[in-house]
Formats: structure tokens, C-alpha cells, sequence
């Protein structure tokens, strides 16, 4: 049961959705949008088909919410969605390799290629790029482990596996991702956005 | 036990952090950290990795995805109310939803919806247009049945959502169509009359415009048809806006959907609607790319 006062809990806002509150479920979902976000850019790497998989997500979690069990948190349960969604669409693409719909392809081409203005931080671009030399289960274990601050145990319901391939697709993800942000460390003093708990250069 | 040479490689190192090596081996490695300065390093950068990674900052939502969302939410929202009210009208959607009958589930999604006739013709007495910043939650979705005298109807007893509401001049030339538009096909009258030099312009200032889940469209069925066939062609084609306005001085239909990178927009004849519709077919009478639209 919520508290009578402050804002209500993910649990009561999703036992409200499905009992048919029309607002609950947009205030729940915008509660972790930015994660849910960040999530989803970083496993499928291109802001394009993290929207496309962001939505389907949405819908979906939406359309089941009476299936949620209780058995984890929402929020874990909304990443699991969420990852999935990403996860289906990266599949998909390797499969398909560039259909596209007959007379919309020329209009298409007619949008203009946005190149995206330099914004955000180095860091978080080097990052973003480095994360792109892993495999999508690693890069996906990392994100919700390291980058989210999940338990292994919650990663293992998100990402639909045991705890023990958590652990090694983390380890097998660091590993192979050191190399390639040593130079981050480096410049870290430059950056603001590390914690000073890290900031002592050794 | 001391050992000179044979340093861990880094995934060993990394699988010892996460827990993965144990008994004796894992001891062994421990003994090795105390003694060896330069794995004791490497294990310090994979520590310093994870840290590096949880201090990154998460990427906020840019506006068009946050919009999008929103809109999306909106629409199913408003698609469970109607189908929770359920009434003979919607049988048709019935047997399209054969899980869950209170949520049919076609892909035309409507998320913009033009104001109460009646509060158009003050305004336009002013010489603008308007949009209204409603509330989200869409509680007439189901009530206008597309005739156009049902908007009037809602403008005589104005929500509270509405009663709040600011008027946002939105540039659209409307001088010469001052009057109440009909109705074209059930969509909701738009009263802008396009022009061709200033299409654009005049699309992107009414998607900039505050949007609001109004008295919903009822498009015949055939003019829905007609704007999901439009709409599949676009990934990810939600179907951003589509009313009845002018175009150089003769009706005609707008239709905005959303593609990856902005919208792609069509103007069309009202014969265009038809068995043969389609984004190339006689009555499309204009078209155009939309830049991404942020919120004012």
C-alpha cells in the first residue's frame, strides 16, 4: 500500500492503469523516460530507431501491464520491455538488409540528412562510440549494470538470462571496452562529469 | 605463491572482479594482486572503468521523441476510452482485437485535432488563427461523431482544460477564409488556406503550435484507409496531423506524418480519397519535408 501523501508509488500507478485510470500510466512512464531513453539510444546506437523502439515499448507496456506480476519492480519490468524492444529491432535490422517502401524512397531522400550540431560532452561521445564495438547482449549488460546501476539480479530478469551470464557478458563487455577508453581516463581531470571519489590521478 | 612473470590478462582480471573465478583459483589471483603492481594497475582500471560508466550522464529525451511519445500515449489512451465506452459504433474494431476487446489497435494515430469552431470565429474576426493548449486527457474523444456542428457544441461549455487555455496566433494566412470551414470527410476543419510558396512555413508553424486532444476526427472510413496507406510507407509514420483546410483557395485534405528525421506532409483534393489512393496518385495536389519541430 502507497503512503496517503507524496507522489504514488510505480506500483500503485500501474495498478491504477490497469483499473483504468487514464493519467497514471503517462505519469509512470515519464517518471523513468529519460533512463528508459538512455537505454534504449545506447543499445540500438542510432537516436532514429531508439524513438521507433522507445514507442513500440511504450505501447507494449501499455497494452500488458495487466500481465506484470509484482514479482520484480516496475521499473526493472520496464527496462526488461524496453531492452527487448531494442534487442527485437536490432535483430530484425540484421535481417532485413535496407527494403524500402516503392514510390516513398525518392520523396524520403528529399529529408534532409541532419548532422547533428556538436552537443553533450566528449566523454559521453567517446564513451557512446566505444560502446559501439560490443556485441548488443555485452553492450546491453553493461549499460544496465554499470551504466544504470542495476543488481545482477534485476539485470538477469531485465535482460531475460541468469545472473552467471550477466556476470560474464560484464566481464567479457569491460574488458574488451578498456582499451578502447584509456584515454578517457587520461583526460579525466578535464571532465566534470566524473565523481570526485575518482578524481586523484594515481 | 610469488610469481615473477605470467601477468592475468585483462578478461581473467575482469571475470575475477565480477565474481566469476572461485576456490582456489580466485585465491591464487588475490595472492598475485597483493604482489604485482602491474596487474594491481589493470585491476584498478576496470574498477575505474565502472565508475567512469556510472557517471556518465543519461542523454535527456530530445523534444521531437518526447513529443512523439506523448502523442502516442495520448492516442491510446483515448482508443481505450472509446473502446472501454464501446458503443455499436465501434464494431468495426472488434474484430480486428480478437486478444483483449477493449483495446482495438489500428495504426492511425491522430494527435492533433483543431479548435472549437465557434472560438475560430472570434479569433479569426482578429485576423489569426489559434491552437489551444488542452489538456491531455482527451474525456470527448468519442463524442464528436465528424459533423461539423459538434465542435460548436463543445466551445459552448468549455472544459477547464480549455477554459485556461492561451490563444497562440499561429501565422497561417486564414484572412481569406475568415468562416467556419465544412468539414471535409469528418476531419476537423482547419480554415488555413496553403499556399504554395509558403507551405512549408505555414505546416511548420501549425505543428509548432501547442497541440491539444480536442473533440476528436472522425475521417470516414475510406479517408483513414487512405492516410495508413500514406502513413505505412514512412518509418515510423505516426500520422502527426490531418484536417480539412484549403489549398490556393479550393478544399483540400493536409496530412502530416512523422519520418525519422522530421515529416513529410501531403496536400490532396478531396477525390484524391479513393479506392486507388496513394502518395503518387491523381489529387495529390502538393508535398513536402518538414524539419523536426521542438516544442516553443
Amino acid at each position: 500500500m502507497p503512503g496517503a501523501d507524496g507522489p504514488p508509488s510505480d506500483t500503485e500507478l500501474l495498478r491504477r492503469h490497469v483499473a483504468g485510470d487514464s493519467e497514471a500510466f503517462g505519469e509512470l512512464f515519464r517518471r523513468h523516460r529519460d533512463r528508459l531513453w538512455a537505454v534504449a539510444l545506447r543499445t540500438v546506437g542510432d537516436p532514429e530507431e531508439a524513438g521507433d523502439a522507445l514507442q513500440d515499448a511504450m505501447i507494449s507496456a501499455f497494452r500488458r501491464a495487466g500481465d506484470f506480476r509484482g514479482d520484480s519492480a516496475v521499473t526493472t519490468w520496464l527496462h526488461r520491455i524496453v531492452v527487448n524492444a531494442c534487442l527485437d529491432r536490432l535483430r530484425r535490422k540484421a535481417a532485413r538488409p535496407a527494403v524500402s517502401a516503392g514510390d516513398e524512397q525518392a520523396f524520403e531522400a528529399l529529408v534532409a540528412q541532419d548532422s547533428d550540431p556538436a552537443r553533450a560532452t566528449d566523454t559521453r561521445l567517446d564513451i557512446d562510440a566505444a560502446l559501439r564495438i560490443l556485441p548488443p547482449q555485452q553492450r546491453a549488460a553493461l549499460l544496465v549494470v554499470d551504466m544504470l546501476g542495476f543488481s545482477v539480479a534485476d539485470a538477469a530478469i531485465i535482460l531475460d538470462t541468469s545472473q552467471g551470464t550477466v556476470k560474464s557478458r560484464c566481464a567479457r563487455a569491460r574488458a574488451r571496452l578498456l582499451p578502447h577508453v584509456a584515454h578517457l581516463r587520461g583526460n579525466r581531470s578535464a571532465s566534470e562529469s566524473v565523481s570526485p571519489a575518482q578524481g586523484g590521478d594515481a | 605463491m610469488r610469481r615473477e612473470t605470467g601477468h592475468l590478462d585483462t578478461d581473467v582480471l575482469a571475470e575475477f572482479r565480477a565474481g566469476l573465478i572461485t576456490g582456489r583459483r580466485r585465491r591464487a589471483i588475490a595472492a598475485h594482486l597483493t604482489d604485482c603492481a602491474r596487474c594491481t594497475a589493470a585491476d584498478t582500471e576496470l574498477a575505474e572503468l565502472s565508475a567512469l560508466l556510472a557517471a556518465i550522464p543519461a542523454p535527456v529525451v530530445p523534444d521531437s521523441v518526447a513529443q512523439r511519445l506523448d502523442a502516442t500515449l495520448a492516442a491510446e489512451v483515448a482508443r481505450q476510452d472509446e473502446a472501454g465506452r464501446g458503443g455499436a459504433r465501434h464494431s468495426r474494431d472488434r474484430r480486428r482485437a480478437p486478444r483483449r476487446a477493449r483495446r482495438p489497435t489500428p495504426r492511425l494515430v491522430m494527435t492533433r485535432v483543431l479548435v472549437p469552431a465557434a472560438a475560430l470565429v472570434v479569433l479569426a474576426a482578429g485576423g489569426y488563427g489559434l491552437s489551444l493548449i488542452g489538456g491531455q486527457s482527451s474525456s470527448s474523444s468519442s463524442a464528436a461523431a465528424g459533423s461539423a456542428a459538434e465542435p460548436a457544441a463543445a466551445s459552448a461549455a468549455p472544459s477547464p482544460a480549455r477554459a485556461n487555455a492561451l490563444p497562440v496566433p499561429s501565422m497561417t494566412a486564414r484572412a481569406a477564409y475568415p468562416g467556419i470551414q465544412k468539414s471535409i470527410l469528418g476531419l476537423a476543419p482547419n480554415g488555413t488556406d496553403f499556399l504554395p510558396a509558403t507551405l512549408r512555413s505555414q505546416l511548420e508553424a501549425l505543428l509548432r503550435a501547442p497541440t491539444t486532444m480536442g473533440p476528436a476526427q472522425a475521417p470516414t472510413a475510406q479517408l483513414r484507409a487512405c492516410i495508413q496507406r500514406l502513413a505505412s510507407g514512412v518509418s515510423p509514420g505516426t500520422v502527426k496531423l490531418a484536417e480539412s483546410a484549403y489549398y490556393q483557395g479550393r478544399p483540400a485534405i493536409v496530412i502530416v506524418v512523422s519520418s525519422g528525421r522530421g515529416y513529410l506532409a501531403w496536400v490532396v483534393a478531396p477525390s484524391w480519397v479513393g479506392p486507388g489512393c496513394s502518395a503518387t496518385s491523381a489529387g495529390v495536389l502538393a508535398r513536402t519535408t518538414l524539419q523536426g519541430i521542438s516544442a516553443p
